[in-house]
């Protein structure tokens, strides 16, 4: 049985591959067109999957889409309709979209993969919902899915058992926490899928003095449900989704580029603030109803490790797990495991441990693109890599990290990372400005040994996807200031031998040469989508400041 | 004193066409590195999903879904197999031979077709003997390949049309290409107008019309590549397109050699230019006169893309390029060309 999941249309396009009761494949188009966050039909993502797994197009006996279209289309000419005729122009330019690409989904696959095959389509929720629990070590969980908005829902509950998933509760357009974020992400100047990151670090240098003015246009019910207030925002209207009522309650919008004052700093404070209290209120209410000890997060809003945190830390819940691609790319995969799972009865597959699911590239290949560039470099066993790269990362060295297959998700973790000495006071300002060229406000995460971990946090939990912070113990801050946030936490990923081989071994030999078991660790990229292929990576490292680059068995100094 | 080679590819320095910088590398490898500095973010090149577009266009709608030009190489060997194994198609394969095709390599191909068990039809002509041996005796720059391959491509379109088949698939590597990836498939890899092949070109454009055209025998043979694709078109009527699978999957030989090694057994043949290749005998002889009349051959500029796009590296392609034969094998052919031998 081999099954193809796929998302586009709107950011995040991805494909995913089921074959032979596993996941073989999973990856972003964003890696492939190097177009951050790509709307677009991820044909080569397609291509790479079933290349990934020996098989050509033919082999695929189903198809999966990530949601509904004509449910989606169907909300959109309603909320314009709503809005008219001052969403008029709004609808003009949005139309060509729907009927080009969005309405003809199923003519779009039969023709770009020239295969004739019945798309399944699965709901937006279901799509997110599936994501979480079906690759989660449960058996049975409570499923909470938040986003910007899918179909008509925004976010939606219910629960899993075996194979099984019920969705009982759903809250729809426009109340939605995600386009909430989003449009204030937009308000302050950041753009919108990229910059929701940036309000979250932001938000803890602010103080959350905007939270009654929040609650003005965001109505919170006790069981985390909630009503936007419309009368502050423009849906449909234009470039942007909140109004002149907006601005007289926060202040005239910050334009891109100017720089942050504590207004700014106190609205990102403000909204994270609300964000994580409606986020805790709607995990109790899902506690309380489902009467489960286990929960499985999905969506993009759970990329928001500092509410992921509170939620597993002021929750009654037991474990969490989050899939590494909350957002919509991990969608694609959630309609292919749905379809797999649920709908065609095959049983559960082990739980993910790894995101380790994209391309990966041999020696031979690299070898040969270091030779013709004229790139000087080193061959190494294993071991021999370890020990250099860890001598380096202990002298302060900055390393690009590029082995094995790419992750799936936003995160790097271990196989597209460049690596630094969490230990080095100046190594934030250092990375943020000239290898990342990125807001000095941002913060590096940690990649920790498991068996370490409480050494340095306050917490003692698993993390493998870099998905949740830790607070650090106070009396280590001082020993690893580049990953610690001003907040006194870090974005922290558990790593262990099984699941992370050499790159545990990495972390080890550090550890043995510092006394620190963990490395600053951010992806493989500097303003651009994370490195894919040997050739990115060369040339992200010859572009940038890092001192060494470990390309699969070879070291290559600057 | 020998000419420079470019420090990037195999290219050496062949003025107007070929030029080095100051630093050692050559303009076509510039060219190339602008081309993908340029290149439109929805230049995503070819995919394999490319290729099964056109090839489900005509699946089924005839007698054999395509022409499979097989040498008994590795590159037509692989391609016979994607086609047959992997895409399910119903080939008829094709093999020509001029005469100088060693009988090594006709097993290889009859092997082949054996174990896919699918149709085969073998063409061997001396048509072309006369014209070689004009080649070598006027001395002429020609080179001795791109003459070859329009009559063979001519054959090709011949049979394509005699049995109805809409498509040609070939062997050509991604190295054989030239220009960017979506004009090959328009112009079916045949462009011959990049700087690395002008000087080349406007030698056979030279020797057509001087020593070709004026010969009763050779009246009808085409002049260009272009000409092939409109006698193609107009004589016999075939709309076929050429295409190679090799465009549309990533990777090289380094991939499929051990398939075919595995599932075919197939093996190289002990004798060829360059190494590790299944070229007949008489490319020794086009590729010596080639590298003494320009300082390089086609494969030179074949290895040269193929390091451009990361599948060789340059070490290993001046290691595959070099000619260590003896000088036996050029008196056999210039034997079988009736022309006396000059070797010891």
């Amino acid at each position: 049985m081999t099954i193809l999941g796929i998302s586009c249309y709107y950011h995040d396009s991805c494909a995913a591959l089921i074959h032979d009761g596993r996941v073989v494949a999973a990856a972003q188009e964003e890696r492939f067109n190097r177009d951050k966050y790509s709307p677009v039909f991820p044909i080569q993502a397609v291509n790479y999957c079933l290349q990934e797994a020996g098989l050509t197009i033919y082999d695929v006996d189903e198809i999966t889409f990530y949601e509904k279209m004509y449910l989606k289309f169907e909300r959109t000419v309603l909320s314009h309709l709503a809005g008219y005729p001052f969403t008029l122009r709004n609808f003009l330019d949005t139309m060509p979209l729907w009927l080009k690409d969005r309405l003809t989904v199923s003519a779009t696959i039969e023709d770009e993969l020239s295969i004739k095959r019945p798309v399944r389509y699965v709901k937006h929720h279901l799509s997110h919902a599936a994501s979480g629990f079906l690759l989660s070590p449960f058996e049975r969980a409570a499923i909470l899915t938040v986003d910007g908005v899918g179909e008509y829902a925004c976010a939606a509950y219910g629960s899993g058992s075996g194979t099984a998933i019920e969705l009982r509760k759903e809250m729809h357009y426009p109340h939605s926490l995600g386009l909430l974020y989003s449009i204030v992400t937009a308000y302050l100047g950041f753009r919108v899928f990229s910059g929701e990151g940036k309000v979250m670090a932001l938000a803890e240098y602010g103080e959350p003095s905007f939270l009654d003015e929040f609650r003005k246009i965001v109505h919170a019910r006790s069981d985390g449900s909630f009503e936007l207030d419309t009368s502050y925002f423009s849906f449909n209207r234009g470039d942007r989704m909140h109004n002149r009522r907006f601005e007289k309650l926060f202040g005239s919008p910050r334009p891109p580029g100017e720089e942050l004052n504590d207004r700014h700093r106190n609205i990102a404070a403000s909204l994270q603030r609300l964000t994580e209290i409606v986020l805790i209120d709607m995990v109790r209410h899902v506690a309380r109803e489902s009467g489960e000890k286990n929960l499985c997060l999905a969506g993009g809003v759970f990329l928001n490790v500092t509410a992921n945190s509170r939620i597993r830390e002021e929750s009654d819940f037991q474990e969490i797990f989050i899939q590494p691609a909350a957002g919509d790319a991990g969608a694609a995969l959630g309609a292919a495991l749905y379809l797999y799972h649920s709908v065609l009865g095959n049983p559960r597959m082990p739980s993910l441990k790894s995101c380790a699911l994209g391309a990966s590239f041999s020696d031979r290949a690299i070898q040969v693109l270091l030779r013709n560039r004229g790139v000087r470099f080193r061959a190494m066993e294993s071991d021999e890599l370890v020990a250099e790269a860890a001598d380096r990362l202990a002298a302060k060295q900055i390393v690009g990290w590029f082995r094995g297959r790419m992750e799936f998700g936003p995160r790097a973790l271990g196989n597209r990372s460049i690596l630094a000495h969490p230990g080095d006071p100046e190594m934030k300002d250092r990375l943020n400005l000239i290898i990342k060229h990125r807001e000095a406000f941002r913060p590096f995460g940690a990649s920790v040994l498991r068996e370490h971990m409480a050494e340095f946090f306050e917490q003692d939990w698993s993390s493998p996807f870099m998905l949740f912070i830790a607070r650090v113990h106070a009396a280590k801050i001082d020993a690893i200031p580049a990953v610690v946030h001003v907040n006194g936490s870090s974005r922290i990923q558990t790593v262990t031998s099984e699941e992370n081989g050499i790159y545990y071994d990495l972390i080890e030999a550090f550890r043995e040469r510092t006394g620190l078991p963990m490395l600053l660790n951010t992806s493989f990229n500097d303003s651009e989508p994370i490195v894919h292929t040997p050739e990115e990576a060369l040339r992200c490292f010859e572009d940038t400041d890092m001192d060494c680059l470990v390309i699969g068995g070879y070291l290559v100094e600057q | 004193m020998s000419a420079r080679i470019c420090n990037r590819c195999v290219l050496p320095e062949a003025p107007p066409d070929i030029r080095l910088d100051d630093a050692g590398m050559c303009n076509i490898c510039h060219n190339f590195d602008e081309e993908q500095r340029c290149a439109e973010p929805d230049d995503r090149g070819l995919l394999e999903t490319d290729f099964l577009k056109i090839i489900e266009k005509h699946r089924g709608k005839h007698e054999y879904d395509c022409l499979c030009m097989l040498s008994g190489g590795k590159d037509s060997t692989a391609a016979l197999y994607y086609v047959k194994e992997r895409y399910k198609l119903n080939p008829l394969v094709f093999t020509f031979n001029h005469g100088f095709v060693p009988d090594e390599h006709i097993a290889s191909a009859q092997r082949t077709v054996e174990k896919l068990g699918v149709d085969f039809v073998y063409f061997q002509t001396n048509f072309m003997k006369d014209l070689f041996r004009k080649i070598v005796e006027t001395k002429s720059k020609v080179v001795i390949c791109p003459v070859c391959s329009l009559w063979y491509m001519l054959k090709t379109y011949e049979i394509a049309a005699q049995f109805d088949v809409p498509i040609i698939v070939s062997g050509w590597t991604k190295g054989q290409t030239t220009g960017s990836t979506r004009s090959v498939l328009s112009k079916c890899a045949c462009d011959q107008n990049p700087d690395e092949f002008k000087a080349m070109t406007e030698a056979t454009r030279r020797f057509m019309k001087e020593q070709v055209k004026t010969d009763p025998k050779y009246r009808d043979f085409p002049m260009t590549m272009e000409e092939v694709l409109r006698i193609a078109k107009k004589k016999y009527k075939s709309k076929a397109i050429v295409l190679s699978p090799h465009w549309f999957v990533p990777g090289g030989p380094d991939e499929y050699v051990p398939v075919i090694r595995e599932q075919l057994g197939w093996e190289y043949t002990a004798r060829s230019y360059p190494r590790q290749s299944t070229n007949c005998d008489l490319n020794f002889l086009a590729s010596k006169l080639a590298m003494e009349n320009y300082g390089y051959s086609v494969y030179h500029i074949e290895m040269s893309n193929m390091i451009r796009m990361g599948l060789v590296t340059r070490e290993e392609a001046l290691d595959l390029l070099e000619m260590d034969v003896d000088g036996e094998i050029f008196d056999d052919v210039l034997k079988k060309l009736n022309i006396e031998a000059q070797h010891q």
